[in-house]
C-alpha cells in the first residue's frame, strides 16, 4: 500500500482462483447431494465468483499498472525506449483480433439461423468477443508501454475545477 | 475544427483546468473504477432489454407451452433466442453481482486506508447510499423475468421489507403497487419503471456527486508521494494517461465479464418456468445471505406495539441491517482531526482498525453460513435443529471477536519487530508495501 506494489494485485488474482475453485467444488458437492450437476449455479456459486472475478480484474490490472506506470513516480517527462519486439507483437495481436472478430460474427450468422444444425454455445459466442476485447486492452497496453511519451505532474494542491 | 470549436466554447481552457488534472497512480484505485465500469455495462446491456422486453403478465400463446405464458416470461425467452442474446442478458445480471461485490470491496479499501476523513467525510456518505442503492436496483430487476424462481425469491426480501413497522405496507405499495403475487398485474409494470427508470436516474445522480467530489476534493495519495513531492498532488494527466488506463480497465472488464457471462448463463428461466401455486426451493441472492442467514437463527417470538408488530422479521431484517448501517455511516465521525487526509494509511500500521474490519467481514461469512442451516439440516439427519442454532449462534459471535484477537495480536507482532528494525537502520524497508 505505499506504492503501486505488486504483492496486493498478485495476492489478489490467487484469492481470485480460490474463490473459483470453491464455487467449483460447491458444484460438486451440490451434485453429490442431490445425484445430478444442475444446470443453473447456485446463489452461493454466484457471489463466490462475483468477487473472484472482481479480484481477477482487480489483479490484473493492478500488475498493468505496474509494468505500464512504475511502482513510484517521479515528475517530468519521460520518453518510450523504441524497439521493434512491440511491433512484432502488435502485429500478431492485430492479426489474432482479425481472426476472433471473423469468428465472432461467424457465430453470430449462424445463430441468428434457427434452422443451423450446430448453433454456437454461448460460452463460444462469449468467448470470442472476451477475446475481441482482451486483445484491443494489450494492444493499447502495448501502444503506451512502448510507443506514448509519459509525463508524471506535481501539481498545486489547490486547484480551481470544478471551483 | 478545433480552432472553430475553440474560439467558441475556449476549449484550451478546458484542456488546461481539467483534461491536464493530475490523477495519482495506485492499484486500489482501480476498485472504485471497477464499480463504475459494471455501472456502464449495465446501463448498456439494460438498454439492449428494453428494447425487447414486455413488462407485462398478459397471457400469451408461445411455441412450446400448452398453457399461454406471462408476456415478461416469454420476452425474456425472446431475448434469449437472440443471436448474443442471451449473452448480453447473462452479462447483465452477472455485472449487477459484480457491481456490488466491488462497491464492497472499494469500500473496504476506502476504510482500511483511511480514505474517509476528513475532507472526505461526504464522500462516504454519499458511498453507503449508492451501495444501498446498488442492492435495491439489483433486487427490484429481479422479479422482472417472471418465472417461478426469480417471484419467489423476490417474495423472500418482499417479505422482510413487509415488516417495518407502520411503513411496511407503503413501501410494497410504492415498489410492488400493491402484494406481490402471479395475479397483481400492476407489480411488473411498476417494477419495470423503478428498475429502468428512476433507481438508474437516482444511481446516476448519485455517481456524478461522488466523482465531482472526488475531483474537489483531490484523491489520496500513495505514501511515497509525500517524500517526491510534498505538499502536492504526484500523478499522471488525466488526458491522456489515465484515460488510457481507464480504457483498458473498461476493455479487461468486458472481456473478463463476458467471458463469464458466456460460459455461465445466468438464471435460465426456461428451467424454472413460469409462475406456478408450488413454490421451488429457493435462496435470496448472497448479498441478502447474511440477512437471512440471522433470521434462520433467530428465536420466534411476537410482539405488537401501536398496531405494528416487532418480530424477529423486523429485528433480523431491518434492525440489524439498519443498525450495520447507520454504525458504517458513522464511521468518519468517529475519528475527528484537523488537518487533511492527504496520504493513504499503512493497514499494518492500524491494527485496531483492520482487525476491526476483518472481524465484520467474519461476521458476514457467519451469517451468510447460517443462511445454509436448512441444508446442514438435509445433509445430517441425525443433527437436531436446537443444537445446530446453537452452533451457528456460537460461531455468529466468537468467530469475530476470535479474528480481531488473533489478527490484532498478529499484527502488533509483526509491527513491533518492523519499528525495531526501523530505529536500527533509520528508515523503513520495503516490506512497508
Ligand atoms: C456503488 C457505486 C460506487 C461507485 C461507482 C464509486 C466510484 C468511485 C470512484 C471511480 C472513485 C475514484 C477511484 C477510487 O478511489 O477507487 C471513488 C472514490 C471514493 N469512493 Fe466510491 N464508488 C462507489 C461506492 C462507494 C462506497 C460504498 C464508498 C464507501 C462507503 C465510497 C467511498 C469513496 C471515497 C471516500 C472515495 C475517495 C477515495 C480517495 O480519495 O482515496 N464509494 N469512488
Amino acid at each position: 500500500m505505499y506504492r503501486n506494489d505488486t504483492v496486493v494485485p498478485a495476492f489478489a488474482i490467487i484469492f481470485a482462483i480460490a474463490l473459483f475453485y470453491m464455487a467449483y467444488l460447491v458444484t460438486q458437492r451440490v451434485a453429490a447431494l442431490s445425484g445430478h450437476t444442475p444446470a443453473e449455479l447456485t446463489v452461493g456459486q454466484i457471489g463466490l465468483m462475483a468477487f473472484g472475478a472482481v479480484l481477477f480484474m482487480y489483479g490484473f490490472i493492478g500488475l498493468l499498472s505496474n509494468w505500464l506506470e512504475g511502482a513510484e513516480l517521479r515528475p517530468g517527462k519521460h520518453e518510450p525506449e523504441a524497439s521493434s519486439v512491440p511491433v512484432v507483437a502488435g502485429v500478431i495481436l492485430s492479426l489474432a483480433l482479425a481472426a476472433a472478430s471473423g469468428l465472432f460474427v461467424r457465430t453470430l450468422v449462424l445463430a441468428a439461423n434457427k434452422e443451423a444444425e450446430f448453433p454456437p454455445p454461448t460460452w463460444l459466442q462469449g468467448g470470442l468477443f472476451a477475446a475481441m476485447m482482451l486483445i484491443i486492452a494489450l494492444l493499447i497496453a502495448i501502444y503506451k508501454k512502448f510507443f506514448m511519451a509519459e509525463e508524471v505532474l506535481a501539481e498545486d494542491e489547490k486547484g480551481e475545477f470544478p471551483w | 475544427m478545433y480552432q472553430w470549436l475553440d474560439e467558441r466554447l475556449d476549449l484550451s481552457r478546458l484542456n488546461t483546468k481539467f483534461l491536464r488534472k493530475a490523477f495519482p497512480v495506485h492499484h486500489s484505485f482501480f476498485l472504485g473504477e471497477i464499480t463504475l465500469f459494471a455501472f456502464v455495462v449495465l446501463v448498456l446491456t439494460g438498454i439492449f432489454l428494453t428494447l425487447n422486453y414486455e413488462p407485462s403478465t398478459r397471457p400469451v400463446k408461445i411455441e412450446g407451452y400448452n398453457d399461454p405464458v406471462p408476456a415478461a416470461y416469454a420476452s425474456i425467452l425472446y431475448i434469449d433466442s437472440l443471436p448474443f442474446g442471451a449473452v448480453l442478458r447473462s452479462l447483465h445480471h452477472w455485472s449487477a453481482h459484480i457491481m456490488i461485490a466491488a462497491a464492497f470491496l472499494h469500500m473496504l479499501r476506502i476504510h482500511l486506508t483511511g480514505a474517509y476523513k476528513k475532507p472526505r467525510e461526504l464522500n462516504w456518505l454519499i458511498g453507503i447510499v449508492l451501495l444501498v442503492l446498488a442492492i435495491v436496483t439489483a433486487f427490484t430487476g429481479y422479479a422482472l423475468p417472471f418465472d417461478n424462481y426469480a417471484l419467489t425469491a423476490t417474495g423472500i426480501g418482499y417479505h422482510i421489507g413487509e415488516a417495518a413497522p407502520w411503513l411496511g405496507k407503503a413501501m410494497s405499495a410504492i415498489l410492488f403497487a400493491g402484494e406481490l403475487e402471479a395475479s397483481n398485474t400492476k407489480t411488473i409494470p411498476r417494477l419495470f419503471s423503478i428498475h429502468v427508470l428512476w433507481l438508474p436516474l437516482l444511481l446516476l445522480a448519485m455517481i456524478g456527486a461522488h466523482l465531482l467530489l472526488m475531483v474537489k476534493q483531490k484523491h489520496t495519495q500513495p505514501k511515497y508521494a509525500e517524500k517526491v513531492a510534498p505538499g502536492r498532488i504526484l500523478g499522471v494527466p488525466a488526458m491522456p494517461q489515465q484515460a488510457v488506463m481507464m480504457g483498458v480497465l473498461f476493455l479487461v472488464y468486458v472481456a473478463v465479464t463476458t467471458f463469464i457471462a458466456g460460459a455461465f448463463l445466468a438464471h435460465p428461466v426456461e428451467a424454472f418456468g413460469p409462475p406456478t401455486p408450488n413454490t421451488p426451493s429457493v435462496k435470496p441472492d448472497w448479498y441478502f445471505m447474511w440477512i437471512y442467514g440471522i433470521l434462520q437463527i433467530l428465536p420466534q417470538w411476537d410482539l405488537k406495539i401501536l398496531g405494528a408488530n416487532f418480530g424477529p422479521q423486523f429485528v433480523g431484517g431491518i434492525l440489524v441491517p439498519t443498525l450495520i448501517i447507520l454504525g458504517a455511516m458513522a464511521i468518519p465521525f468517529l475519528e475527528p482531526q484537523k488537518e487533511k487526509q492527504r496520504y493513504l494509511e499503512l493497514p499494518s500500521q492500524h491494527p485496531r482498525r483492520t482487525s476491526f474490519v476483518l472481524a465484520m467481514l467474519m461476521f458476514y461469512i457467519m451469517a451468510t453460513l447460517a443462511g445454509y442451516k436448512i441444508d446442514f439440516l438435509n445433509a445430517n439427519p441425525n443433527l437436531s435443529s436446537g443444537t445446530l442454532i446453537a452452533i451457528l449462534w456460537v460461531l455468529l459471535i466468537v468467530a469475530p471477536i476470535l479474528t480481531y484477537i488473533i489478527s490484532y495480536i498478529l499484527m502488533k507482532a509483526a509491527y513491533r519487530s518492523r519499528e525495531v528494525e526501523i530505529e536500527f537502520t533509520g528508515r523503513a524497508s520495503a516490506a512497508d508495501d
